[in-house]
């Protein structure tokens, strides 16, 4: 694969916007789905825009990540395709997350692009708010360094922060190289036809992006790995579960801002769960002399997994919207390798291999079987 | 007003309350605070005697409003046999509240509180709440304001829980030497009979209340002075509400919100493709998810007459956007307008199930 | 060309009483502003303060809820709940530094159509002067 070296304009930011905007002038866009700071400055959210001045202010890479992209194309698309030409700008994990959810008829993907950038990771939320400018200065060194504790844990662990996996059109890749340029590269047909619209020849060696992305994804591979085998152990077994989730106040926040939970009524708050005779409670209390209110919130949590495990792109909005600190991302991410593991299956890496759980083989999983039985 | 005083902490009072209540089979189980797994605290649901040496019901923290707790346990039916419930005014108000719109029963419950003196954002807890305690019980007493505490009590005036059967009295107090215990109703007298042979006269009012009602009320004109929320227009709105990431924690930790579907969250607040094209053409660029603004207003229209002020929404937010203390100004306003104190008075409707042939007439033409 | 400049309001009108009253008018020729748009509700209660908020902050100029006069409801009493909520929304308008002039809520009967002229004609000349609302320049709503 060949690209295209472009200079950087002041900062990293700057340039990948100048390409979004020769895009848009050149008509191969309606619209683009970009981050922007929020008029207050302490945060950032999605904006689509037409208008070349509201892109002058955008944030291609923004340090943080508070709504996970794919819920803004959720958001336009929930309910047809729009009709509008619209590139999204996004992490890579948000582009898988867009493409799941078009397996699962919450996005429409026709007419939409995507320009993923190289993912250093994301900042904490709540630290970000608390102190934008230090944080602002912080996130220049992690994308230096490409790991820092400051990043959401599932960041430092993340083995798809490259295009590879992600099936965007335009990558752009900066590992390495954003002290003094950028790297477009084309990965579909989409993208070198887009590519070729703003007079752009990929024909520029690459080889040494490739290199840092593979020195950086050995280095996250290893943390990923260190960090499973941790988790590993905290999280078998019924009083492991107890603990690590007994922090959970059952707000569902994680369930609300996860790009993957896409049900308009979750069934833990329906009539099912929410509207129980009294009696029921007593007779659990009696049972163990106790119960918690609210209660049922390992049944929430294993229950989110056991829907949304096969499609968890390890984003991380879970524990970033969590308000008690519970690491249900880590332990998502953790089950979710195991279970995608079973089906060979990567969530958001190809558009048309469907959700395992959305299909079967008639021979398969004969392990799972009793086969022994009379 | 009878009383006696138990020479114990006031968690240990309460659990000789309660465990005089449950021996005697006045009760058949307890509703109150715990230590759980963890070093973690949760709202419990007790039937077991030996259980009771977890209870904490006086542990400066609120991970949920146990008026919307008791709202799950009862919402179908009544609890069949008693049950005493130990909760902080504000949560207690806030189960008035859910009484009068239907979602909670009363019947059979026993109300165990206490002057409130407050309790941590549920963020102080990772930081660890433990080394603070001494410092607050302290404060408890003499009844100064003490800045670690959620806004929303550093400002609450009703910290008197005047619907409680049976009353801890807390604020205000030195409860070092002991705890004193206030019996409020008839109720209450019937339940705890037999547990003392003679009984003091205690009263609720007293001078030192009023002076911590004075400069809770003082902060609280204070602090909604400097919201300057009447400055606010559009743009204010934005600044405030901009960081809002659409989570809805502030509607699930509220107990005033009880809709199970609420609108936001419905297929009738999602618009087709086509709406948002004609929005990005008159302005050029738009939100996504949009409604932030529009969430927050419309829940005010919702919640405004019944917010108790407990101050859940603000601790759940992840953005810290300040959501309590401009509910609870808002609101303050519109209850003023429907001279409506939430959770005061169980015969007293909700404002917006009722009307008078004449009222608001400058609303109107 | 009077068309764009005009304020652009959206109106909520019962359909036994004010829809009624504003077809009155039509079949009248009474002549009023161009600037209502009307949406015929059942009654005048059925107005979720949401809708309010939501015309509002899609960037109508002003919004108009209208129904029966008190005691006159088909219903009986909805627009008594009416007037409540309404009063809520101004409150909350009031107190967060929204413009109350946006917002009105009037009782139009069926046979008032020279009211419903007046009040349509009224509310346009207000917000002529109070102007364009600011919320439809706004992206980060």
């Amino acid at each position: 694969m060949k690209g295209k070296i472009i200079p950087l304009k002041d900062n990293l930011n700057n340039t990948i916007k100048e390409v979004i905007k020769s895009l848009l002038e050149k008509g191969c866009f309606d619209a683009i789905l970009v981050p922007n700071r929020v008029p207050s400055g302490e945060s950032f959210t999605y904006l689509l825009i037409n208008d070349q001045d509201f892109l002058e202010s955008c944030t291609p890479l923004p340090p943080i990540m508070p709504i996970q992209g794919a819920r803004a194309l959720r958001n336009l698309t929930r309910r047809g395709k729009t009709s509008l030409k619209v590139l999204c700008v996004m992490r890579p994990c948000e582009i898988r997350a867009a493409i799941e959810l078009s397996k699962l008829r919450q996005v429409e993907l026709e007419n939409i692009s995507f320009m993923s950038i190289d993912c250093p990771g994301a900042l904490v939320t709540k630290d970000y708010i608390d102190k934008p400018k230090d944080s602002d200065i912080l996130y220049e060194e992690v994308l230096d360094q490409w790991t820092s504790e400051h990043l959401r844990p599932t960041c430092n662990t993340c083995v798809n922060f490259s295009y590879e996996n992600t099936p965007s059109d335009i990558h752009i890749g900066i590992i390495g190289q954003q002290k003094n340029h950028i790297l477009l590269l084309p990965i579909s047909d989409k993208g070198n036809a887009l590519l070729g619209k703003i007079d752009i020849q990929c024909s520029d060696e690459i080889s040494s992006w490739q290199t840092n992305v593979k020195e950086i994804l050995q280095k996250k591979t290893d943390q990923r790995n260190n960090s499973f085998s941790e988790l590993q152990n905290k999280t078998a077994g019924a009083e492991n579960l107890d603990n690590l989730f007994s922090d959970c106040i059952n707000c569902h926040n994680c369930m609300r801002v996860c790009p993957i939970c896409y049900c308009r009524q979750c069934f833990f708050e329906s009539s099912d769960e929410v509207r129980i005779e009294a009696e029921n409670y007593f007779i659990k209390a009696q049972n163990k002399g106790g119960i918690k209110f609210p209660a049922n919130t390992i049944l929430f949590h294993l229950g989110r997994i056991s829907h949304m495990a096969l499609s968890c792109v390890n984003c991380g909005a879970c524990e970033d919207g969590c308000p008690m600190d519970v690491p249900v991302a880590q332990i998502f991410s953790y089950i979710g390798d195991t279970v995608q593991k079973m089906f060979d299956y990567i969530p958001g890496k190809d558009r048309n291999e469907p959700i395992p759980i959305l299909t079967y083989k008639e021979d398969e999983l004969h392990e799972y079987e009793d086969s022994k039985g009379q | 007003m009878k009383s006696f005083k138990i020479p114990k902490s006031p968690d240990d009072t309460v659990k000789d309350i309660l465990l005089f209540l449950l021996k005697n089979e006045k009760v058949g189980s307890i509703f109150a605070l715990s230590k759980v797994h963890n070093n973690n605290h949760a709202y419990t649901l007790i039937t077991d005697k030996e259980l009771l040496s977890n209870i904490t019901p006086t542990y400066p923290l609120m991970l949920a409003n146990a008026g919307k707790m008791i709202s799950r346990l009862t919402m179908i039916e009544a609890v069949k046999s008693p049950v005493a419930v130990v909760l902080r005014p504000c949560e207690l108000r806030a189960l008035f509240e859910l009484v009068k719109l239907e979602q909670a029963k009363l019947d059979n419950l026993l109300f165990v509180s206490f002057t409130c003196g407050g309790v941590f954002p549920i963020k102080t807890k990772k930081d660890g709440l433990e080394n603070k305690l001494k410092e607050y019980w302290e404060n408890v007493k003499t009844g100064e304001d003490f800045q670690e505490l959620r806004e929303s009590c550093r400002i609450c005036e009703n910290f008197v829980p005047d619907n409680a059967d049976i009353i801890l009295q807390l604020a205000g107090n030195d409860t070092n030497t002991g705890t004193s215990v206030l019996i409020k109703t008839e109720k209450g007298a019937g339940f705890l009979e037999g547990i003392r042979d003679q009984f003091d006269e205690g009263s609720l009012e007293s001078t030192t209340l009023d002076t911590i009602r004075g400069k809770r009320k003082e902060r609280k004109q204070k602090t909604f002075a400097d919201l300057k929320t009447e400055d606010f227009g559009i743009e204010g709105l934005i600044n405030i509400f901009g960081r809002c990431i659409n989570c809805h924690a502030c509607s699930k930790a509220c107990p005033a919100c009880y809709c199970k579907l609420c609108y936001f969250e419905s297929a009738d607040s999602e618009s087709d493709p086509s709406t948002f094209e004609i929005e990005l053409k008159k302005r050029k660029a738009i939100r996504l998810p949009a409604d932030t603004v529009f969430y927050h207003l419309g829940r005010l229209t919702h919640v405004g007459f019944t917010c108790v002020g407990c101050g859940m929404c603000s601790d759940v937010c992840p953005t810290n956007i300040p959501v309590s203390t401009i509910f609870s100004k808002v609101s303050e306003r519109i209850q003023k307008a429907f001279e409506y104190t939430p959770g005061k008075d169980l015969e007293e409707k909700v404002p917006m199930s009722i009307f008078e042939m004449k009222e608001f007439e400058d609303v109107e033409d | 060309m009077e068309e764009k400049t005009l304020p652009r309001i959206l109106g909520f009108l019962c359909k036994w009483c004010s829809s009624t009253g504003a077809d009155l008018a039509g079949v009248s020729r009474l002549k009023m502003p161009a600037s209502l748009i009307p949406i015929r509700v059942m009654c005048s209660s059925r107005v979720n303060p949401i809708f309010v908020l939501k015309a509002f902050l899609g960037g109508a100029d002003g919004v108009l809820v209208s129904g029966c006069h008190p005691g006159d409801c088909h219903y009986q009493s909805g627009n008594y709940y009416t007037r409540r909520r309404f009063a809520v929304t101004k409150k909350i308008f009031e107190e967060l530094g929204l413009d109350t002039n946006r917002i009105r809520l009037s009782w139009i009967s069926a046979s008032e159509g020279q009211r419903f002229v007046n009040v349509v004609t009224e509310f346009t000349e207000n917000l002529k002067k109070v102007g364009k609302n600011p919320v439809k320049a706004e992206v980060f709503l």
